[in-house]
């Protein structure tokens, strides 16, 4: 009894030494993963944290020479100057309603067409989704003249109304292709249950499948509404005058030939920023569900 | 006496959607639900393509479309297009461009999916930091670099200098010998995340139990690397690759924000010449044709991705 306690002693001695002589190295291990995450993390960060801290800096502060990592002292002289200049809401306002039409047509359209390739045999149903994507990989630069010159044709030149079609050009075809994909995942016999129930086509896509498609919808939205948001080419080429400009487009304005006001400058990326980064950290995991498809169990 | 009543057969109330029931309804119902998208694809992307490559072989200048009188001159735009040695730089700083953004991309973004694929405590929060120059919209990260890269007083400089790499400020992006590599750094930051998130969706889908049997037959990390994670994302890490080229191509913003191409054409690419015959020079003819050579770079591209794609889901 007593040997075989004292022999599992030191069976148990054995093992402690065993993993003393492990640890160094496991524990180096350790701090090369933290170490290296956090550079990785600085790395990404820091210029996200040069925009706010800038924003927050007075001017004196700003143009410090040389510049310091935190600020002196804070101020929101830099948001007060930009949100009491008449153009900043003007430019809210187009980049709002350019970005809402975009979505509403865009998502209207991509629904039903995305549910009907999913769904249903017909002539092109196979060649059609493919076709779809290979809609979004043209690149924009071929389409920006022939844009440039139809909309000079119809006179939408210089107007919000103007880029709702070019927006919807490449948007339109990847949110075919993703409602296809979520459409799919939903399960056939949910439709036909609620045939045999007695509801119509349409009935059955409106009142059982659209909902349970809705995580889809929901991460497909998003996804054109970043994107509309952020466009600056085609605004920065179809949008001349002033009161026309987007968010985008009126922040790389307030770049000056000789002098920037950079303060200003950045209160605007942030603020430009802010609703895209909160709809992110928001609907994360809402965007993952719909995009990895768990969103519906099969 | 009663009256034996039927009882009436039992029907739903019609509604308008009956149409579609039976019959030509039935037949034409999918049709219908395809039309608009189809209809608005054909006319804002296959319209515009065939005009923008028919273009191409057009004398057509925005005078010469004012008074409607353009000729067509056959490949005379492309052979204009490569006399001038201004695309000569571009194509190679085309080239630079793409392979740095691509091999840099791939090589951090695998790094990263690689650190936060392993549950250590903490992951969360370095998981989105690392996704914050995905989120930030890319005009405002463009303009928040060109701030940082300011000559006179940039953080970067200023970093560089404390860090002994540098003795004195530099215009990174006002000289011709730094002005590519500068914007690259910002383009490979801003890609980077993406290309972490791809390659972090497929590490995640490598079954434990392969590695398991690496670790038990004695195989050390960077062998179970080499030999069995890699192989098993391949097909993801390919399309990574792809679809890093084509964004990387189509990246207008981080130059012509920073640097509009120059200083002396040293940051242009193929696409901002082409912006700039098109719009600066309103040379449309000459634009189509280096868009025109875009295209069927970037369509080679599209359709090596979606090969790829069907390998995966055949895989």
């Amino acid at each position: 009894m007593s040997l075989s306690v004292a022999s599992s002693t030191t069976a148990a001695a054995t093992k402690v030494s065993a993993q003393r002589k492990v640890r160094p190295k496991l524990a180096l291990k350790r701090v090369l993963l933290y170490v290296s995450l956090w550079v990785a993390f600085v790395w990404s960060v820091f210029p996200f944290y040069w925009m706010i801290a800038t924003s927050l800096r007075a001017k004196a502060d700003i143009f410090r020479r040389p510049p310091s990592i935190v600020p002196q002292g804070i101020t929101l002289q830099n948001y007060v100057d930009l949100l009491v200049s008449a153009h900043f809401w003007r430019f809210a306002m187009n980049s709002l309603i350019l970005t809402l039409s975009v979505t509403l047509i865009s998502v209207f359209i991509s629904v039903t067409a995305g549910y009907a390739m999913a769904r249903h045999r017909f002539k092109g149903s196979v060649m059609l989704p493919l076709f779809m994507l290979y809609g979004q990989m043209f690149p924009p630069v071929l389409l920006l003249i022939p844009f440039y010159v139809q909309l000079r044709y119809l006179g939408w030149l210089d107007s919000l109304y103007g880029l709702i079609p070019v927006y919807l050009s490449y948007m339109l075809p990847l949110c075919v292709w993703l409602m296809r994909g979520f459409f799919s995942q939903v399960p056939h016999s949910l439709e036909d249950a609620a045939r045999m129930d007695g509801c119509t086509r349409w009935q059955a896509f409106w009142k059982v499948i659209l909902p349970m498609a809705q995580p889809g919808i929901v991460a497909v939205a998003t996804w054109v509404m970043i994107h509309s948001w952020n466009e600056f080419l085609y605004a920065s080429t179809f949008i001349l005058s002033e009161k026309n400009r987007t968010l985008p487009l009126g922040l790389s304005k307030l770049i000056g030939q000789y002098t920037t006001d950079w303060g200003v400058l950045m209160a605007g990326g942030v603020v430009t920023a802010a609703p895209i980064v909160l709809v992110f950290f928001f609907l994360q995991k809402h965007l993952v569900a719909g995009v990895g498809g768990g969103a519906v169990k099969g | 006496m009663t009256i034996a009543r039927a009882p009436r057969p039992l029907r739903l109330r019609p509604t308008w959607s009956s149409v579609f029931e039976t019959g030509l309804g039935a037949r034409v119902y999918p049709y219908l639900m395809v039309f608009p998208a189809v209809l608005l694809v054909l006319g804002v992307v296959v319209y515009p393509v065939l005009s923008g490559i028919s273009w191409s072989f057009y004398d057509v200048t925005l005078r010469k479309l004012n008074s409607g009188s353009f000729t067509f001159v056959g490949f005379k735009n492309f052979e204009r297009v490569f006399a001038d040695p201004v695309f000569v730089r571009a194509s190679i700083n085309t080239l630079v461009w793409v392979i740095l953004n691509v091999v840099a991309q791939l090589g951090l973004g695998l790094a990263l999916a690689l650190l936060l694929h392993r549950p250590v405590r903490g992951i969360g929060f370095f998981r989105s930091g690392i996704l914050v120059p995905w989120v930030v919209p890319s005009v405002v990260a463009v303009l928040t670099w060109r701030w940082m890269y300011d000559p006179s007083v940039g953080i970067v400089n200023e970093m560089l200098v404390r860090l002994g790499i540098i003795d004195s400020y530099r215009p990174w992006l006002g000289d011709t010998a730094t002005s590519l590599y500068a914007v690259t750094v910002e383009s490979i930051w801003k890609g980077t995340p993406f290309v972490m998130l791809l390659l972090l969706a497929a590490l995640q889908l490598v079954p434990r139990s392969i590695l398991e049997a690496a670790s038990m037959d004695g195989a050390s990390g960077w062998r179970k690397l080499w030999y069995v994670i890699l192989p098993q994302i391949r097909v993801s890490f390919a399309i990574a690759a792809v679809l890093t080229f084509i964004l990387t191509v189509n990246n207008f913003n981080a130059i012509w924000l920073m640097t509009e191409g120059g200083p002396l054409n040293s940051s242009e690419i193929l696409f901002t010449l082409a912006y700039k015959y098109g719009f600066q020079r309103f040379d449309l003819g000459l634009a189509s044709a280096v868009a025109t050579m875009l295209f069927v770079g970037l369509v080679i591209a599209t359709t090596l991705y979606l090969k790829l794609m069907q390998a995966r889901e055949a895989d």
